[in-house]
């Protein structure tokens, strides 16, 4: 069916750019042109590339066909005159026979030539730390002395950054210290592939800190009302937990189980709902420890909870619970993907091409204006001047 | 993502016979407004080479290359007729063979 699809598609792009060729009237091939640029467009659909699709209609066959047939419409140069004789007789034959040189040559390279294109590259892996160690404000986070992220407070989590591939000594420090002289608080050995998303999770307290790296899903859910659930059991009681879903207390369901301290859950998906969550010890349902109440789940999201406490001045605890929420990846090829990848690592590209947009205006405008010829002076004739009576009037000698 | 149907050999070869015709466009025509529009045939088809690898390697940044090819195709649009309006004038012809200042 696709292939198909591709077959009738494509013999129509081929027919319409031939036509625009041969057309005689530029009107004709504009129009043979924008068909072409139509089908190109299905074809973007058919690649998994909806925003750059849209952009080849709007733009592509709409703005800049529009600007073609207003330049030919206003030239009034449909057609060029036929000459006698063309300038150079040779240059026909010549392009046939280079075009079918190059012609013969691709299909070569593009069958015969050995080139793996079946090996599928995955992103570069992405790495953010996330910060719930009791008793201490703010942390660095280093990889192999690079950091990752600085002053990142408890709670909370510093943004996703790409990192080469590697094994790494992933290292925590607390905020603004050296990396090189001093000790760090925890080390934990990560080991990063292409592909994998991390979270590096300083959880315990100032006394013994611990990192857990938890591998996320930011792909898409491939039930759209669905989301994706990771936990960390922080405990400082060092309990397993079981995670339950509160919300309807006659039929409580446990989401993860047995999750002992310092381990995270796997990744489960659940539906988007707004939710009751309880934390029990592993197997029993009598004591809650915590709970979220009343928690909005968004589909489309990553959620990671770290179930901790915290020491008060008092030497009691109190639980927390860092709940991290993160927008899933957008869907391959779509205005979201594209936006992203233009304002994160093509921003300067960006700027440029405006300005190069820029400078085209410009040209185009210094390009075709007209020097008007300056004007001459009292040129005009006074139309309540009597004729002969002009040279006689006061101030008006002429240049 | 899924495998397509249409192996990415099909999609680049497609590109390839529409950027020589565009070739011979650009050497066989002599309007140069169908000049131009060659050259945007020509653009086109490296952005569907662009699009079908980027769907092969399911790396986006071959999107933000055809959104860039574009962006310079339309800067060069306006001043390719921007410089065909102006020589319209003076010329009264778009006629690439009449456009020799020198004689020879």
């Amino acid at each position: 069916m696709e292939l198909w699809l591709f077959i009738i598609i494509g013999a129509v792009a081929i027919i319409a750019a031939a036509m625009m060729l041969i057309s005689e009237n530029a009107i004709y091939s504009a129009l043979f042109l924008i068909l072409n640029f139509a089908c190109i467009a299905f074809f973007f659909l058919m690649l998994n590339a909806a925003f750059v699709a849209m952009v080849q209609i709007a733009v592509y066959a709409g703005a800049i066909m529009v600007l073609f047939l207003f330049v030919i419409m206003l030239l009034g140069a449909e057609r060029v005159l036929p000459e006698a004789q063309p300038r150079f007789r040779w240059l026909t034959p010549a392009a046939i026979i280079l075009a079918l040189v190059f012609l013969a040559v691709s299909t070569l390279a593009i069958i015969k030539g050995e080139i793996d294109l079946t090996r599928p590259k995955l992103e570069e892996p992405m790495v953010r730390a996330v910060h719930a160690v009791d008793g201490v404000p703010a942390v660095d986070v280093y990889l192999d002395g690079e950091q990752v992220a600085r002053d990142v407070a408890f709670g909370e989590a510093s943004s996703f950054e790409s990192w080469a591939t590697g094994r790494y000594d992933a290292q925590i420090f607390p905020a603004g210290a050296d990396p090189e002289a001093d000790d760090p608080l925890a080390e934990y050995p990560v080991n990063l592939v292409p592909g994998v998303t991390l979270s590096l999770a300083a959880i315990g307290n100032a006394q013994e800190p611990e990192l857990v790296a938890v591998t996320e899903d930011l792909s898409q859910v491939d039930d759209k009302d669905a989301l994706r659930v990771v936990a960390i059991n922080a405990l400082h009681g060092r309990t397993a937990i079981d995670v339950v879903d509160d919300t309807d207390s006659g039929s409580r369901r446990a989401l993860v189980e047995n999750v002992p301290y310092g381990k995270a859950s796997d990744v489960i998906e659940i539906e988007e709902d707004t939710y009751d969550i309880g934390v029990y010890p592993a197997g029993s349902s009598r004591t809650r420890l915590m709970g979220i109440e009343d928690e909005d789940l968004e589909a489309g999201t990553a959620v990671l909870w770290i179930f901790t406490e915290q020491r008060q001045d008092d030497n009691s605890y109190t639980s927390t619970i860092v709940n991290l929420e993160t927008d899933a990846r957008p869907p391959f090829g779509s205005p979201a993907h594209v936006g992203q990848l233009l304002f994160s690592r093509y921003v300067l590209p960006f700027e440029l091409v405006s300005l190069l947009l820029l400078v085209a205006m410009i040209g185009a405008i210094v390009l075709t204006h007209e020097r008007l010829a300056p004007r001459r002076r009292f040129e005009r004739r006074l139309a309540n001047v009597p004729a002969g009576l002009e040279q006689s009037l006061p101030g008006e000698t002429g240049d | 993502m899924e495998a397509s149907e249409v192996s990415i050999e099909l999609y680049v070869l497609l590109s390839a016979i529409l950027f020589i015709m565009g070739t011979m466009g650009v050497l066989l025509r002599r309007n140069a407004i169908l000049i131009f529009m060659s050259v945007e045939l020509m653009l086109n088809a490296a952005n569907l080479a662009l699009a079908a690898f980027a769907r092969q390697w399911g790396n986006g940044d071959g999107h933000v290359m055809v959104f860039f090819v574009m962006t310079v195709a339309a800067a060069e649009v306006a001043v390719g007729l921007a410089l065909i309006v102006a020589i319209f004038r003076t010329k009264k012809s778009i006629d690439i063979d009449d456009l020799h200042l020198f004689r020879g």
